[in-house]
């Protein structure tokens, strides 16, 4: 193999499959990058067994050829190169890669291609295709709520489900229930459930960083496995085996309490006693005051204490529909649903202090965010 | 170096508190507790109604029997905790170094304060009568064993039936004199049984348990043998340990034979995680860390801990960990001398509510249940199967 590939191109490759490596696996290829002519360009891919990435850069291609290149080695030197013409060429009898860049000639030790596991070839036809930019939304706003629990593998996954023109995307933890709702350009060929880990997706949301390219999902039947292909990436993950649990049924249908505020007040309450709840439990109170009146304005207290540090409280002045409540939440899940709220005003609402808590963008019917409250002994 | 330690007794609190509330009871043969037709029993007794013979923790029935116009009143703990609150924080006022043991007993380390002992002790008991109306009973020695042994002595020589007012000091050096003439049962960690095989082998006194060689002891009564030869002598070097530093609440247990079956324990760690749990749900409290303890034949000894997602104050989950820990630690078979379960990251049980965590709801539900009947009818009346 002999190939000729921009410093910045390969940096940017190596950056984009690197995040599948295994360093730590029995199998020492794993550890290793693949590198071979593809079709005039050059393919990068990185396998854990249970996550591939697959990333093609422009090269001129001398000679056609493959090795695995140890990742970690490739990726630092590759950074030092300067922003020119880098030089690969492979001795295929000692599997050892010359890198040349600038002054400096460099010799990587390799291992076979032939050991490296296949990666699966896509066939697109019949892929969900979806805007790259809905999609990392979705995805921002739904696998954070996944479990990283091993004991719950289902939960580690972020469960995709795809019904003529419709999309949804839902995670849980066993606290939390995220769920997003997106409508496709085109209405899909056939339904699609699969429970994705939530891993694959946050990787996939970071290498679909261009915009502008659709995105393509393909599950093929019977194969365990999912398949993305954004621009020149293909990631493909193995599916979570199981049954997801059925949240429908955790979505309260109704409440005795609607809290409207203003989003960035209540997450800068949040971020503020989460300064002081951090150090204990992490429990915020939110102690939900009634209008005196229809339609006068009334306000949610919100407060965090600590043996160690201290204590904290602030008033955020809000709308309040219904009956007032004092309910104690985790306040890190209550901070990082505020988060992935794109719209001015939230709202929350509840029923009783043990009783789930409902978060919803206010105007925005695509979401919803369900938070278990804490019991305070 | 010498220390000072006072141990102070609220002499029959729960009575003394009624009596500032209702004045017309000074004086009089009554008793806070449950009520007789509900199985009560008697929770503190008035020094009038003592002369009858009522003691605290007789069925009530019993007392109303020994003692036909015993006027019975009901408990208000919420009162109580909050009276002891106000004696603990003057406590405090003197010396942070307070140990509070129950709601109305508390060691003070005072080897530090300027003031004579005596004169201390005096002043704080004038300052308890006349700004909260209760009286109390202090012992003061160079440890905690001997301090409280002391407010217990001061309080029986009281006669009559006003409050005794107890004040016993035991200078350094006469400890051993002290206890020595003192009925065995008095010493710490000798219970009813310890109290019979004592008694079996002609020992009535602490003086006599002194006179025992130590090796004896630890041949008769294992570990709990160089404590009794230790406390015997007067000698006790625990130091007082403040609030802050009650960082974890552990159990464990030295057999009398080393004990190589699996499922024997198994049980003792579940009924040690089932005694952390009670002492953890009694002071409010949930931890994170469940620690293991063990040591072989050898005396070699391992601890193991493990960290849980979430605090926790059920004994099946304390238990589970701690058999977990064990089995990693222990091949089946595998002879051990000491076993012992400990929690810590303590805090208040607060609990994240789960979307679908029935089970473990389901389990708080039993435990609570169990407990209601144990707090009613005893502990051994129903128990998890183990």
């Amino acid at each position: 193999m002999k190939v000729t590939v921009l410093q910045e191109n390969l940096a940017r490759g190596l950056g984009i499959v690197s995040r599948a490596v295994s360093p730590r696996s029995t199998l020492p290829v794993l550890a290793n990058v693949l590198v071979a002519s593809d079709e005039g360009r050059l393919r990068l891919s990185a396998t854990n067994l249970e996550l591939g990435i697959t990333c093609w850069v422009p090269a001129r291609i001398e000679q056609e050829g493959s090795t695995t290149v140890p990742s970690r080695t490739f990726s630092d030197l590759v950074n030092t190169l300067p922003s020119d013409q880098v030089l690969l060429s492979l001795d295929a009898k000692t599997q050892t890669l010359n890198v040349r860049g600038g002054s400096s000639t460099n010799d990587i030790k390799c291992i076979d291609a032939q050991e490296f596991p296949p990666l699966p070839v896509p066939d697109l036809d019949g892929a969900v295709q979806l805007n790259v930019a809905d999609f990392r939304e979705m995805i921002q706003q739904v696998a954070f709520a996944a479990s990283t629990d091993e004991a719950r593998p289902v939960l580690m996954g972020v469960l995709v489900q795809v019904e003529k023109d419709k999309l949804t995307m839902a995670a849980a933890d066993g606290f939390r229930l995220s769920v997003r709702k997106a409508a496709l350009a085109s209405p899909a060929p056939a339904p699609l459930t699969a429970i994705v880990p939530a891993r694959a997706l946050v990787e996939l949301a970071r290498v679909a960083s261009d915009g502008n390219e659709p995105i393509y999902m393909v599950a093929p039947k019977g194969r365990g496995q999912v398949l993305f292909r954004v621009k020149d990436v293909e990631v493909v993950s193995q599916l979570i085996d199981g049954t997801f649990p059925d949240y429908q049924q955790i979505i309260p249908r109704k409440y005795t309490s609607r809290t409207l505020v203003s989003t960035a007040a209540l997450l800068k309450a949040c971020k503020q006693a989460e300064i002081f709840a951090r150090e204990g439990s992490n429990v915020a109170r939110l102690n939900i005051k009634s209008a005196s009146s229809d339609l006068q304005p009334s306000e949610v207290e919100i407060s965090a204490t600590s043996e160690e540090t201290g204590k904290n409280e602030t008033i955020v002045e809000a709308t309040v529909d219904g009956s007032g409540v004092l309910i104690a939440f985790n306040v890190k899940f209550l901070r990082e649903a505020l988060e992935v709220i794109k719209t001015p005003n939230v709202a929350l609402e509840t029923s009783a202090p043990n009783a789930p808590g409902v978060v919803r963008p206010v105007g925005d019917e695509q979401f919803l965010h369900v938070i278990m409250p804490m019991h305070l002994g | 170096m010498a220390r000072t330690i006072l141990h102070l007794d609220l002499d029959a609190f729960f009575c003394a508190v009624e009596e500032t509330r209702n004045p017309e009871l000074r004086g009089r043969a009554f008793a806070v507790g449950g009520r007789p037709d509900e199985r009560g029993v008697v929770a503190s007794c008035s020094y009038a109604a003592r002369q009858f013979g009522v003691r605290s923790a007789m069925p009530m029935a019993r007392a109303l029997h020994l003692c036909p116009g015993l006027i019975v009143v009901s408990s208000r703990h919420k009162l109580y905790s909050e009276i002891s609150e106000q004696v603990m924080a003057k406590l405090r006022g003197l010396t942070p170094l307070v140990e509070q043991i129950s709601i109305d007993e508390a060691f003070l380390d005072i080897s530090d304060l300027d003031e004579a002992p005596e004169r201390l002790a005096r002043r704080l008991q004038a300052g308890i009568r006349d700004e909260l109306h209760l009286p109390c009973s202090i012992g003061i020695a160079s440890n905690k064993l001997v301090a409280k042994i002391a407010t217990e002595v001061g309080k029986k020589a009281a006669k009559g039936d006003a409050p005794p007012f107890g004040l016993t000091i035991i200078p350094a050096g006469e400890e051993a004199a002290f206890l020595a003439p003192l009925p065995a049962d008095m010493l710490w960690g000798v219970g009813p049984k310890t109290s019979r095989r004592l008694a079996e082998l002609g020992i009535h006194t602490i003086g006599d348990i002194a006179k025992w060689p130590e090796n004896e002891l630890v041949r008769l009564f294992g570990e709990n043998g160089r404590d009794l030869a230790r406390h015997s002598k007067g000698q006790d070097e625990r130091s007082i340990v403040t609030e802050r530093e009650t960082k974890s609440i552990s159990q464990e247990e030295t057999f009398a034979r080393d004990i190589r079956d699996d499922k024997s324990l198994e049980k003792t760690l579940k009924e040690q995680s089932a005694e952390v749990s009670r002492q953890l749900r009694k002071n409010n409290l949930a931890g994170t860390t469940i620690k293991l303890k063990i040591r072989w034949p050898d005396f070699t000894t391992l601890t193991r801990q493990t960290t849980l997602p979430a605090p926790t104050d059920r004994e099946d989950e304390i238990g589970k960990a701690a058999i977990h820990l064990m089995r990693a630690v222990r091949k089946s078979g595998q002879a051990v001398r000491l076993i012992g379960v400990g929690i810590s990251g303590l805090g208040p049980p607060i609990r994240q509510l789960g979307l679908w965590n029935v089970e473990s709801e389901k389990s708080r539900k039993l435990q609570e249940a169990v407990e209601e009947l144990q707090e009613k009818y005893g502990r051994n009346i129903i128990n998890r199967g183990r």
